[in-house]
């Protein structure tokens, strides 16, 4: 908004000539707000008699929070040059490190913004300025010299005579929005592929034709006899990098349970027929990736016979087959068929029968 | 057979002249046969008859040590209301502690878990009963009982080195995590049970724990976790304990989101009033 433009609007006031020599600084101040649209109503300084006790007080306070600002500020600097910054364990000068920067810079926040705001309210001048607002839309002139200003650029370029621009204009950008499709289009696996939904790191072809011993994560196989009875063990299959990342969907669940709950187990394996001989003794292996949104479900409650999962709390009956009982999941963890290798180390007989972890759209 | 005796018996017919060396003949042989057993049968027989009911009266009263009659007479002001005479249990009231052994009595009684206040999802720590001493009594007794798994002697049943406490990191991550929380603080379980804090558990409880598996907790036998390990693991809880959270004040460690919505919460609405505040003040 143009000052001239502002004068016509308000142009009720009579015009002031700011060369006029009489006019103080203030009065220009005064007539710069106006022609802003500002009207200075009330101006009066706090202290009218300078050099008061009450005007010392409050310069004395202000300098004190400047001062204070400093002081953090260095104390800032000082702790992050000087302080003894490694992590140790233990409670030791390391571990107050991080809080100390807080600390001080906090402080100095706070008192380069209390330094400012006592300034501006106790020290600046008393104003009460008044500020008119426009209407909602713009004028109709405006409007029209807006739209024609638009429509002389689109002119200017000349893009309709210019057909050799128009072309290199859209074959040079179409290859810059294929950027960031590419970019954010491999993070999309294909649906379809078999490996990707139905393998995983048990799978025996991808040993060789060999069946897949079970290991723990630091890589040592696993016998029968090292569970104890109520007890369970993370596995991982026993190929290179099977404890890592790239056989993510392949951490499974080994339980041996006890007698009895084995027993039921067993009666309860033909209720699931693809499960049934997937035991070895009264041992079990679940999929430990829910099938509800791939969380861990390895929250083995050993007297209960539940696994649960820590994140919306579904949970599966181990004594059959890790039926969903609870939550959200909706689909049985999937069993890895179990078997002792002549050295008498677990192994898994197959793949898991059924894919693991969360439901996709192909699959009732 | 037959024809051998036949021939014998004709050969010696005729001289009788040597009594001493005429074979018994074939009836009284086999009379003599028939006696032999009966008196073999009888003599054992009586024998057992005889010992019998002095070793099965040596089981019942098997030569306890100092520490398990002391235990046998606190079992049997509380615990046996639950668990029955001779620890066998009580149907829908309490199980068998027949092979529990005393590290699961010593972190059940030592944690004040047992003796129960009344039968609920789960038995909570409260303060103790009986004291740690008076618990491993009770423990000498059942242990004599029935056998199980014990704890080893003394108190500071944990690793220091680096090496095994980054080792018992891994083991903590990959065993404990699931249910106690990266952070130690415990988590909930299904239909009103918990996997409790581990904030206050002392070295031995741990142990305990891992060794017997109360509750609902997996076992973590020897075979397992072996007793190295188990003290890797321990070293890792108490180290963590003992770690000052470097970022200040840690909020029981539940995670970075945790954190930034809190400090956006009341971060902003701090903020926000401290704004009116001084706009107020004008």
């Amino acid at each position: 908004m143009s000052g001239a433009d502002t004068q016509v609007r308000h142009g009720n006031d009579e015009a002031v000539d700011v060369s006029d020599p009489r006019l103080s600084r203030f009065d220009l101040v005064r007539e710069g707000a106006r022609r802003d649209g500002v009207e200075i109503v009330h101006y009066a300084p706090r202290f009218p008699v300078p050099g008061t006790k009450a005007e010392k007080r409050v310069e004395r306070t202000i300098a004190l929070f400047f001062m204070l600002t400093g002081l953090f500020a260095t104390a800032f600097v000082v702790i992050f040059v000087a302080w003894h910054w490694e992590w140790h364990p233990g409670n030791n000068a390391g571990s107050w490190f991080t809080p100390l920067l807080g600390v001080s810079l906090a402080l100095m926040l706070f008192c380069v913004g209390a330094a400012i705001i006592v300034f501006a309210k106790k020290l600046l001048p008393e104003e009460v300025a008044v500020q008119e607002r426009h209407d909602g839309a713009s004028p109709r002139d405006e409007q029209v010299l807006t739209g024609a200003t638009l429509l002389n650029m689109a002119d200017e370029a000349g893009l309709g005579r210019r057909p050799l621009l128009k072309g290199a204009i859209a074959l040079g950008l179409a290859p810059v929005a294929a950027v960031p499709l590419v970019a954010l289009g491999g993070m999309i696996d294909d649906p379809h592929d078999e490996d990707m939904y139905h393998k995983t790191g048990f799978d025996p072809e991808a040993n060789g034709g060999n069946k897949v011993r079970l290991m723990r994560e630091n890589l040592t196989p696993v016998r029968p006899e090292e569970i104890s009875a109520g007890g369970q063990i993370t596995v991982f299959p026993a190929i290179p990098h099977g404890a890592t990342n790239q056989h993510a969907d392949s951490p499974t669940l080994l339980i041996h349970l006890r007698q009895t709950d084995a027993d039921e187990l067993r009666r309860n394996l033909g209720h699931v027929p693809i499960n049934e001989g997937d035991m070895y003794g009264n041992y079990v292996a679940y999929s430990k990736i829910c099938t509800h949104a791939g969380c861990p479900a390895s929250l083995y409650e050993q007297q209960t016979n539940r696994l649960l999962c820590p994140c919306h709390q579904s949970q599966f009956s181990i004594t059959d087959n890790a039926r969903p009982v609870f939550g959200p999941a909706t689909r049985r963890l999937p069993m890895l068929p179990l078997e002792v290798d002549s050295e008498g180390f677990f192994v898994a007989k197959s793949d898991f029968e059924v894919p693991i972890g969360p439901g996709f759209w192909e699959r009732a | 057979m037959s024809w051998k005796l036949g021939r014998r018996r004709r050969a010696v017919r005729p001289d009788d002249a040597v009594p001493a060396f005429t074979p018994p003949g074939r009836w009284r042989r086999r009379l003599e046969a028939t006696v032999r057993l009966i008196a073999a049968l009888t003599i054992v027989g009586g024998l057992y008859a005889a010992l019998a009911p002095g070793v099965s009266q040596a089981e019942d009263t098997p030569p306890l040590s100092a520490d398990a009659v002391q235990g046998k007479q606190l079992y049997e002001t509380t615990c046996i209301s639950c668990h029955g005479p001779n620890a066998q249990g009580v149907e829908n009231r309490g199980p068998s502690l027949i092979g529990a052994g005393s590290a699961a009595v010593e972190f059940q009684v030592g944690t004040g878990r047992m003796p129960m206040a009344r039968q609920e999802a789960q038995a909570q720590k409260k303060p103790p009963h009986y004291s740690w001493e008076q618990a491993a009594q009770i423990g000498a007794y059942i242990q004599e009982l029935g056998g199980g798994p014990t704890l080893p002697k003394g108190q500071k049943l944990r690793a220091t080195d680096e090496k095994a406490i980054s080792r018992g990191g891994e083991l903590y991550r990959i065993n404990c995590s699931a249910c106690h929380g990266f952070g130690l603080g415990g988590g909930a379980l299904s239909s009103g049970k918990y996997a409790p804090s581990l904030n206050d558990a002392s070295d031995r409880e741990i142990y305990a724990a891992m060794l017997t598996g109360p509750q609902n907790m997996p076992v973590f036998g020897d075979a397992q976790l072996t007793p190295e390990e188990k003290l890797a693991v321990i070293g890792y809880i108490q180290s963590l304990k003992a770690n000052k959270d470097p970022g200040g004040f840690g909020m029981k460690r539940f995670g970075p989101v945790s954190e930034g919505l809190m400090i956006f919460l009341v971060g902003m609405v701090a903020l926000v009033f401290a704004t009116l505040w001084i706009a107020g003040k004008s």
